[in-house]
């Protein structure tokens, strides 16, 4: 198991996103009301950094380069997207948010 | 050289001509790459190399700071291939629209060069031959003895042109720019590409319009303007358009947006935003028929839209065009504050 810590439950504030560093590996912690989501800090597309070029809102994140767009709780693309938004699994302990990290996401060129 | 792109199970395979862009070379032969600046600057047609062999080019240009060199990536806007090779591309190639425009190689000659403001200047290029675009799209021009393509819209629109007028601000670090400024270049000869983009206007859309144009960024929109007025196309639509200026004397095109608006009254809003914080003098005479703002003009057309409510815009299609930070922002506070669909979001954004 590799649970580890990625920030507090305080500081991941809806609608935005936080980024943090775990051994080395960048990821953005969003707050999705229910829960929270852990994702590869650049777009599918083009891997700008999300933490500039992402817009949070009501659920949708929108990259500003080409406006593509997830949803926030699924990572499943939206209107012009082509790929979904890859996730860590999270966990909420003792206020603060966990990430389950086996080893870094990384999207591949080639994939779908 | 053949040259083949693949994504997953779309495969395509053109020719392209010693020196020519791969990107260039696949979109004259009608095949939809992905793109975006075509010059170097935006890193939209990042591609990997799978077979083959191709020059890099531009390796410097500010589009390619996020390429993988390791996995042969590359920008397919500045390289060229000296022999048959198989590249990927990272999105699915597909056309915007059915009708569109494959764009070709051209010369043209300087002329017309007029000074519209102490910083702006507007030429035209007298083509060999005569072209259709859409209005808000674009060339790139290379001037002799200037490395690389610069990007330019056209201002002025016909269904078939055999001359296009551009707008060009001088810029200290502009390499054309300067060329152009510098010294009287009427009668220069210079090499084209195009049309290009996708922050298009068509009737057929029959959208209400709102434009926000951040200083030469007005090049695109007045060729939507004036494809638009041709239709009497704002006899049924309103249009709104904000234009950012510095100060009241770098507004330009007066004259013509001032004829539009004589003709559309009620149905062509049109905006002059001044950014200077320090002018705060009234607009000139020559400004009166139009609605004035102070301020960054995109945050005076937010407000502007904000306060119209969500169903007078439902039907509305966002035209952006400026200078990168200003289109950023745009799109940030459309899709934010104003709750914008991004399907109804066209932008043009230069750096």
């Amino acid at each position: 198991m590799s649970w580890k810590f990625a920030c507090l439950v305080t500081e991941a504030v809806e609608n935005t996103l936080k980024p943090c560093e775990i051994d080395g590996i960048s990821l953005l912690v969003a707050n999705v009301g229910d829960g929270f989501r852990a994702y590869p800090p650049v777009c599918p597309h083009m891997e700008e950094f999300l933490e500039d070029s992402g817009i949070c809102n009501e659920g949708v994140l929108t990259c500003d380069r080409h406006l593509w767009q997830w949803d926030m709780k699924t990572g499943e693309p939206q209107g012009c997207a082509e790929k979904p938004l890859l996730m860590y699994q999270t966990k909420e302990q003792d206020g603060q948010v966990m990430i389950f990290l086996d080893q870094e996401i990384e999207y591949d060129f080639d994939d779908d | 050289m053949q040259i083949e792109v693949e994504k997953k199970d779309q495969r395509y395979s053109f020719e392209a001509n010693k020196g020519e862009k791969i990107l260039y070379a696949g979109l004259r032969a009608g095949i939809p790459l992905p793109y975006e600046c075509a010059t170097g600057t935006c890193g939209t047609c990042r591609a990997r190399v799978k077979q083959g062999e191709i020059q890099s080019g531009w390796i410097e240009a500010p589009g390619a700071k996020n390429l993988k060199t390791e996995k042969q990536e590359f920008l397919m806007c500045q390289a060229t291939a000296e022999e048959a090779c198989t590249v990927g591309v990272p999105a699915r190639i597909k056309a915007f629209r059915g009708d569109d425009i494959a764009p070709n190689h051209q010369f043209g000659v300087i002329n017309n060069l007029i000074r519209r403001t102490h910083d702006v200047l507007s030429f035209s290029v007298e083509l060999e031959e005569a072209i259709t675009f859409h209005p808000g799209q674009f060339f790139v021009v290379k001037a002799p003895d200037i490395d690389g393509y610069r990007a330019y819209s056209m201002v002025n629109y016909q269904p078939k042109v055999g001359s296009l007028e551009f707008v060009i601000k001088q810029l200290p670090e502009g390499g054309f720019s300067n060329w152009i400024f510098k010294t009287s270049r009427e009668g220069e000869k210079v090499e084209l590409f195009g049309p290009l983009g996708q922050a298009t206007f068509h009737r057929d859309e029959s959208h209400d319009l709102l434009m926000v144009a951040g200083g030469s960024g007005i090049a695109g929109l007045m060729s939507i303007l004036q494809s638009a007025a041709d239709a009497n196309y704002f006899s049924t639509h309103k249009a709104q358009l904000f234009f950012g200026v510095r100060t009241w004397e770098d507004a330009f095109y007066v004259d013509r947006l001032t004829e539009m608006k004589h003709q559309y009254r009620d149905n062509l809003e049109i905006t002059i935003v001044v950014s200077d914080e320090t002018d705060k003098r009234l607009p000139p005479e020559s400004l009166e028929l139009f609605s004035h703002g102070y301020g960054w003009v995109h945050e005076v057309a937010l407000a502007a839209a904000s306060g119209q409510g969500g169903d007078e815009l439902n039907n509305t299609m966002f035209y952006i065009a400026g200078p990168k930070p200003m289109v950023d922002g745009c799109i940030r506070a459309l899709i934010l504050d104003a709750k914008i669909s991004p399907a109804m979001i066209r932008y043009d954004k230069f750096s």
